[in-house]
């Protein structure tokens, strides 16, 4: 595929979106999916590292530029922190993504970065004031813990994109993909009706499709099986990526999907960037991306586009999680629009 | 009336009954097979003279030796091949020679009607987890978890872990004694015996091959991991709520553990004790069973009986 086919990225369509609907029938609080309320110039955002840790430096980059972009940020503790690989203990994440949920100030929680950690803290948090006031949590990799948990249980929709450690020191020295992707997360922050627009895969299975979007980094899909936080995906579009993991094991986890019937009743399937590790020598896998996806999902008849700009890449375009989005997989690429 | 009955006892057995297939006799028939990773024929060898001096006879299917790419033959050779080993009636037990990768591919094509009716014993681990677990939730068939080809060479035939699988087939009941750990929760615990390779115990999860392991005594291993994926897999089988009811858990070897440029901060043992110290059963760790040479023989689905006492663990097959 031409990469550069890919569309002037994003298509703003007109209007704020209406902000987060009150809740009249608590009975179906889990079907109508909760929009948290967008932002507006001078509102707060709070960054918190509820997984690995990174420097209060490798922040400033993403601070400068959300300051640029209007907004107030606010850190915690647990930038800065180290405790070996995470941002701190346990109890000083879960406190630091505890307040952040917590304050009426704080518009929407931006994560440091990824890493490890989130799947560690995610049964210590109280989202109760959470639920009834939402906010946008933002970030990706291991993020994929809030995502499912907080689009299964309480249905609130969530944004999955770069964190602060995707920031550039150097706009000016960027890519432009990366400028584009980064720029989207302001674009659906403030609400703008977002569209990405791909060039054609060869691989690529035509078809439209309307449904929620739901998603993220395949290993922590599988790890949230079995859990509270697990992902459901019958009647939706579901959107996968994954990095240095070795082909064989990306295979046993769509085996996973396939065996535990979570690709057969989708409504779409969106293939992100897999950045795979190589075969070791002599251990040749011998299937690419494409043939281990097309096998478990040849049966059915679903739209599937792959080289989606989603992953551990510098093309990361922001995605929102739990919302309708309309996917039209043709021979004149693939066009993903949020309709929610 | 009478189909009542008969469907209550099926549920009854179903639910009540573990199946354990025929123990071995001298002059019985072994099958090897290669479902999953490739093997090259000279590293089986050891294992087949091995098995012939037991007084068994081996019959060699078509995928050990054989190879497409990383896999001992095609999604088809390989399931056509453990197929007509688990059908053939002069076929008593099938030795996996390897795992590697490659069960999860074939695993839903099997046909186990034949089988269900003449169980056999299925030898393996690692990869052949997928099977053990899949024979024991659906079928309720025990299976042996245990040393495989490779294990035989290098002058290993003799040791005792070897010993052990043989005592295993001949139907010895297993009585394993080692040291402790400073590490183990100290308690006894009688239960059936489930486990094996913790990557596809957690990748089987939600699946049809899932273990429920409520009540039973759980035995895990792990090889060549970062020790925050074992962490990780730890995490998921406690939310999955694998490690709630359980009688006893054995914490076997985590051989070749890889830590990330930024060091995880722990051993993947303390890491597994942080993750089970609530826990009221008894859990020992660093038993013998593992990707190294140390890797006794277990039976899925047969009942164990575990001690672990101060520096002394026994595993005792009831």
């Amino acid at each position: 595929m031409n990469r550069k086919a890919f569309l002037s990225t994003v298509v703003p369509l007109a209007s704020m979106a209406t902000a987060f609907t009150n809740d009249k029938n608590p009975e179906k609080k889990f079907a109508s999916k909760k929009i948290p309320p967008y932002l507006k110039k001078g509102d707060l955002i709070g960054i918190t590292c509820p997984s690995g840790h990174i420097s209060a430096e490798e922040t400033q980059s993403a601070i400068n530029k959300m300051n640029e972009w209007g907004f107030k940020i606010c850190t915690d503790d647990t930038v800065g922190a180290v405790d070996f690989t995470f941002a701190g203990t346990d109890d000083e994440r879960a406190d630091g993504l505890q307040k952040m949920l917590d304050d009426p100030e704080i518009k929407a929680i931006m994560l440091g970065r990824g890493g490890y950690g989130a799947i560690r803290i995610i049964d210590k948090i109280d989202f109760t004031k959470f639920i009834k006031r939402p906010k946008w949590i933002i970030g990706f990799s291991d993020a994929t813990v809030f995502h499912c948990h907080i689009n299964h249980n309480f249905g609130i929709a969530t944004l999955h994109s770069k964190m602060c450690n995707s920031f550039p020191d150097d706009f000016s020295l960027a890519e432009q993909t990366q400028i584009d992707s980064i720029d989207s997360i302001r674009q659906c922050l403030v609400g703008e009706k977002m569209k990405y627009l791909t060039g054609l895969n060869e691989c690529n299975r035509y078809g439209d499709a309307i449904g929620p979007l739901v998603g993220g980094n395949l290993s922590i899909i599988q790890m949230l099986d079995g859990s509270i936080s697990d992902l459901h995906t019958e009647g939706k579009i579901l959107f996968i990526e994954d990095v240095d993991e070795y082909p064989y094991k990306i295979d046993g986890m769509l085996w996973n999907l396939k065996r535990s019937k979570r690709l057969d009743r989708l409504k779409g399937l969106i293939i992100g960037e897999f950045r795979m590790k190589p075969d070791d020598p002599g251990e040749v896998f011998g299937l690419n991306l494409y043939e281990m996806v097309m096998e478990k999902v040849k049966e059915y008849q679903y739209p599937v586009c792959f080289d989606f700009p989603v992953g551990h890449v510098k093309e990361n375009y922001a995605l929102k999680c739990g919302m309708e989005h309309k996917l039209s997989v043709t021979a004149g690429g693939t066009a993903l629009e949020c309709i929610g | 009336m009478y189909w009542i009955i008969v469907e209550l006892l099926n549920c009854f057995i179903k639910i009540y009954m573990i199946i354990i297939p025929p123990y071995l006799k001298p002059g019985d028939t072994i099958g090897l097979v290669c479902p999953s990773g490739y093997m090259p024929a000279e590293k089986y060898q050891t294992c087949i003279e091995t098995l012939t001096e037991w007084g068994f006879k081996v019959v060699v299917g078509k995928t050990p030796g054989h190879q497409f790419h990383y896999f001992a033959g095609t999604d088809k050779e390989r399931l056509n091949d453990l197929q007509h080993m688990m059908n053939n009636k002069k076929i008593n037990t099938i030795l996996c020679a390897r795992g590697g990768y490659g069960m999860g591919r074939i695993i839903d094509k099997l046909d186990f009607s034949k089988f269900k009716h003449h169980p056999k014993w299925i030898i393996g681990f690692s990869d052949i987890t997928v099977l053990h677990c899949h024979l024991f939730s659906n079928y309720n068939i025990a299976s042996l978890h245990a040393p495989m080809a490779a294990a035989f060479n290098d002058g290993e035939f003799k040791n005792e872990y070897i010993q052990s699988l043989h005592e295993a087939m001949l139907g010895q009941k297993a009585d394993y004694k080692t040291e402790g750990n400073i590490l183990d929760q100290p308690g006894k615990a009688k239960g059936i015996l489930v486990g094996g390779n913790l990557s596809l115990l957690v990748n089987v999860i939600g699946t049809p091959s899932d273990v429920k392991t409520k009540n039973k005594i759980l035995f895990i291993e792990e090889v060549g991991e970062y020790i925050y994926a074992v962490d990780r897999m730890m995490y998921q089988l406690k939310r999955s709520g694998k490690l709630d009811n359980l009688k006893g858990l054995i914490i076997g070897r985590f051989s070749d553990m890889k830590d990330t440029s930024i060091p995880f901060g722990k051993t993947v043992e303390d890491a597994i004790k942080d993750l089970v110290k609530e826990y009221n059963y008894p859990v020992c760790f660093g038993f013998p069973v593992s990707h190294d040479k140390e890797n006794y023989a277990l039976k899925i689905g047969v009942k164990y009986k575990l001690i672990v006492d101060k520096g002394f663990v026994e595993v005792r097959e009831v």
